[in-house]
């Protein structure tokens, strides 16, 4: 009976020990932060304690880090949790959102925050754009600039930041403070063209510098000349056209290569047109002589921005009239010798248009070019089956009738 | 032997392998000249093929405001947000697989530094991170004068995570953040500079007023302001079963249908939008065209529709939660004032995937749905269509009404309805029920059309008895039903297509007189 009781007593230990270990492992434990500080210096060691009453808990700390996530094992020394934070991020700024886990349930969570490390180097990091503006104050490129620690954190907001750019004799400094991680400022362009620099500097760290190239403005009006060799319609030499000196509205020269466009109108309302691109401001172009009296009205044209005066060129003709004859049955005309101005023959090349009609219907042009003054037409007696033909023979301008010329038929 | 010495047999044989050598060498053959074609396209060569439709989808919302510096080209901004969106991606992606895949493309040399030693942190420790952003809240700060660089504050970002160690669900996360962000445009791409995670802010939500008809009051829905006992019926047109909104959709069919049920004193129907058919995270206009007419009829009707969303889809990931909750808030937000539809029903019969989809990601994935929906459209009531009264506590605090399907014996109704009674607060409706009238070659123990008559008449007593809410499954027999359903074999499909009151040929079965109380 006794031995009954005993065994009896034993299983009642037995399952009071086995409910009672099952009370405790149900019951909810609590972990209470330890650690007070909320935020740390990127890059010192980050440690978070916590306290809980069973000394054999296996929490996890889950962290959210601008850079990343991940779970935590602790260390167990004196009575707490501590949790080491990775020096990857630990070395990073930004929020930190904590959870921490107990057998699958979070018990405590909260945020610390890591701040950039101002002990360490500052590294800046400088942003220049646009790269090419226009003199004359409306433009303006930025410097944003971003200073860093050398974790490559971004400083605290309102971190001094020193602007510093030249422009020929003027040196400026500007304070500027970061805001949402930069700091930056426009720079207008001066109204001189040429380069500017620009640095910066926070911490005593100074960049190196970046340009700006300022180019001059859009062009203003300019004025054109021309120069030519003789003043005759010889269909041979070349008018030169030149600018003045291209300059913007604040007497910087233009560019160099800027196009400029020379329009020509002819007397009857032809248009040649004619380019040069500018070197020191000045830009010339070139045309040929016409080849007969022509009146030449020439404007020249920086497209969409600036435009010259209007030249007015006169080319004389070089003759007044020219001899033609007929030969070997009328089946050859020879045009010339054409004479020039000082009576030499003309120069190789002049045109020499030959029409043929035959009962006042025009036939055939013909083209001839001259050599040694002379241009020879040759009527094919296989081609030119008529039995008359009347011509007239246009050269340098000038235009000559011949009186009707009868043929002989092929036999 | 003479098999074998055949002349003929030898001669089937050589030219049988003849023309087999000569399929395998064209075969060979094709497949060496489509390796050699692979990679000359010359669209892959440049960074075109990326888009990030149907990607990541959260709910971006740019602050109005004026920003310093340049002004944003509206272009520009799209663009901005996609890149954004995208390093929000790859981040996930790479914390979820430990790998660097990606990375470059959307964070500059010196902040992807730090990506990769957060990866080879946790993958050294075999911690994986599944995560998603839901919401983001961005104001745009600075955009420089050349256009190079952006500084945004992206206010209270929403973001979920489930944590693994060793490949086990260590704990489910969700957290608020604002996160401040400097981005570079570098060869093409906008890059993460700095990122920089901030306290949240207090801001006033931007909530819908809410304007709803119907409400639940206690245990009993209220239909301006009176009780409104659902008498429905699961609704298909006859000849597109499972395919609603189908080419074969007809407003005049759907018309005549409804005045059949009207005329049956039922109240209201269920219909179905399957996740696919509806465009997924892109919604169709046409499909949602398609919807409005519908509706439109019941209003005209005097129907009350319960809309099942989600049909056909079963992805419960956190990958995919950006484009379910796209999905979900367009259709939800277009019918928002839209006077006939009673609720939403977020899926049917979600706890089929409990098994194979892990409980835990269904629920947490409803749970977000729900929240997305009452976000989008605070005017309808919210339910989930569970297969059984047993599950259909779950979630029960979320939705406003629950939803179960009742499959069982008849006779164990009375007991498994009152025990879910009990067990919740809110109102109950047999959202399904019914039984075929197939009794053949697959099923010898099955009801005829008398038998399904029988059960529907039983049924509705009950209900009658208890006032309870009901669907019916479902008014038509059909002539076909998608493999989807039930299953490809005959008796599987064969009893799914006889569930109708009305046969497929347009006849009423007897059942049809019991088709309410």
């Amino acid at each position: 009976m006794k031995k009954a009781r005993n065994i009896l007593f034993l299983l009642c230990a037995l399952l009071l020990l086995a409910f009672g270990s099952t009370l405790i492992s149900e019951k909810k434990e609590s972990f209470e932060l330890v650690s007070k500080s909320k935020s740390f210096i990127a890059g010192k060691s980050i440690e978070f304690e916590f306290y809980c009453k069973s000394e054999k808990e296996k929490p996890q700390l889950f962290i959210i880090h601008s850079y990343g996530k991940t779970l935590l094992d602790p260390t167990f020394e004196k009575g707490n949790y501590i949790f080491k934070l990775p020096e990857n991020y630990s070395k990073k700024t930004g929020d930190v959102s904590w959870f921490l886990i107990n057998s699958n349930e979070t018990k405590n969570s909260g945020t610390f925050e890591i701040l950039a490390n101002d002990s360490t180097k500052t590294v800046i990091e400088n942003y220049l754009g646009p790269r090419t503006i226009l003199a004359g104050g409306k433009e303006f490129t930025m410097m944003v600039t971003v200073p860093t620690d050398s974790l490559d954190n971004p400083k605290k907001e309102n971190t001094e930041v020193l602007l510093k750019h030249q422009f020929l004799q003027n040196v400026t400094n500007l304070n500027i403070k970061t805001k949402n991680f930069i700091a930056w400022y426009d720079i207008f362009s001066p109204i001189k063209s040429g380069k500017m620099l620009i640095s910066s500097e926070c911490d005593k760290i100074e960049t190196k510098e970046i340009e700006t190239e300022i180019y001059p403005n859009l062009a203003t009006n300019f004025t054109i000349n021309y120069s030519r060799n003789h003043e005759f319609a010889d269909g041979n030499q070349i008018t030169h056209f030149s600018t003045s000196i291209i300059k913007d509205s604040f007497g910087n020269t233009v560019s160099d290569g800027t196009l400029v466009t020379f329009i020509i109108k002819t007397k009857n309302n032809l248009i040649l047109k004619t380019f040069g691109t500018t070197i020191n401001g000045i830009a010339s172009a070139q045309n040929l002589h016409p080849d007969h009296q022509e009146i030449f009205k020439v404007k020249a044209f920086v497209i969409g921005m600036a435009e010259s005066n209007i030249l007015t060129i006169n080319y004389k003709p070089i003759l007044s009239t020219f001899n033609y004859s007929f030969s070997k049955n009328n089946r050859t005309i020879t045009v010339g010798p054409i004479k020039s101005f000082m009576n030499q023959l003309v120069p190789d090349g002049i045109k020499v248009v030959l029409k043929i009609f035959n009962q006042n219907t025009l036939i055939a042009t013909l083209q001839e070019d001259t050599s040694k003054g002379l241009a020879t037409f040759l009527l094919q007696k296989d081609f030119y089956t008529a039995k008359n033909y009347r011509f007239e023979i246009t050269t340098l301008g000038i235009t000559k009738k011949t009186e009707t010329k009868n043929y002989e038929l092929n036999k | 032997m003479s098999l074998i010495n055949n002349k003929n047999t030898i001669r089937i044989v050589l030219i049988c392998s003849f023309i087999l050598l000569n399929v395998l060498l064209l075969f060979g053959l094709s497949n060496i000249l489509e390796y050699l074609n692979s990679g000359a396209d010359r669209s892959s060569m440049l960074h075109l093929e990326k888009e990030s439709v149907n990607t990541y989808l959260p709910k971006v919302i740019w602050e109005n405001s004026e920003n310093v510096g340049r002004k944003m080209e509206p272009n520009t901004l799209k663009i901005i947000e996609r890149d954004y969106l995208f390093s929000w991606y790859i981040k996930n992606k790479s914390l979820q697989n430990n790998k660097k895949v990606g990375i470059e493309d959307f964070y500059t040399k010196n902040a992807r530094v730090n990506l990769y030693q957060s990866i080879d942190y946790n993958l050294k420790n075999k911690i994986s991170i599944e995560s998603t952003t839901i919401k983001h809240h961005p104001k745009l700060e600075f955009y420089s004068e050349d256009g190079q660089q952006v500084v945004f504050t992206d206010k209270n970002v929403v973001e979920y995570q489930k944590v693994f160690k060793d490949k086990k669900l260590i704990t489910e996360v969700q957290d608020t953040a604002t996160y401040k962000v400097l981005m570079l445009l570098e060869d093409g791409f906008w890059r993460v500079r700095h990122i920089q995670k901030m306290k949240p802010e207090t801001f006033a939500k931007d909530s819908l007023k809410a304007d709803p008809e119907f409400k639940v009051v206690g245990k009993k829905i209220k239909y301006k302001n009176t009780d409104f006992i659902i008498k429905g019926i699961n609704y298909y047109p006859k000849n597109s079963a499972w395919d609603t909104f189908g080419e074969s959709f007809n407003k005049d069919t759907i018309a005549k249908d409804f005045d059949i049920i009207k005329n049956a004193n039922l109240n209201s129907i269920r219909i179905f939008i399957q996740y696919d058919d509806f465009g997924k995270a892109d919604i169709k206009p046409e499909k949602l065209q398609k919807l409005k007419t519908l509706l439109d009829i019941a209003e005209a009707k005097n129907l009350k529709v319960m809309i099942t969303l989600f049909d056909f889809y079963s992805d419960y990931t956190l990958e995919s939660w950006t484009l379910t909750s796209r999905h979900a808030e367009k259709i939800v937000s277009e019918f928002r004032n839209h006077k006939a539809i009673i609720g939403w029903d977020i899926k049917n019969e979600p706890n089929l995937d409990f098994e194979n989809r892990d409980k835990k990601n269904v629920l947490n994935w409803l749970q977000q749905m729900i929240t997305v929906i009452k976000e989008s459209d605070p005017n309808h009531l919210i339910t989930i269509g569970w297969s059984n009264a047993y599950e259909a506590t779950n979630l029960e605090d979320k939705v406003d009404f629950v939803s179960y399907h009742f499959y069982n014996a008849i006779d164990d109704f009375e007991k498994e309805n009152s025990i879910l009674e009990k067990a919740t607060k809110k109102p109950v409706v047999i959202q399904e029920f019914g039984v075929p009238s197939y009794r053949g070659l697959w099923s010898w123990t099955g009801k005829n059309e008398k038998g399904q008559a029988e059960y529907h008449k039983k049924m509705q007593e009950l209900f009658k008895k208890n006032n309870l809410a009901f669907m019916s499954w479902t008014l038509y027999d059909f002539p076909s039903v998608p493999n989807q359903v039930a299953g490809k074999w005959p008796w599987q499909k064969l009893r799914q297509k006889k569930f109708g009151f009305i046969d497929d040929k347009g006849k009423e079965k007897p059942a049809f007189l019991y088709i309410s109380y």
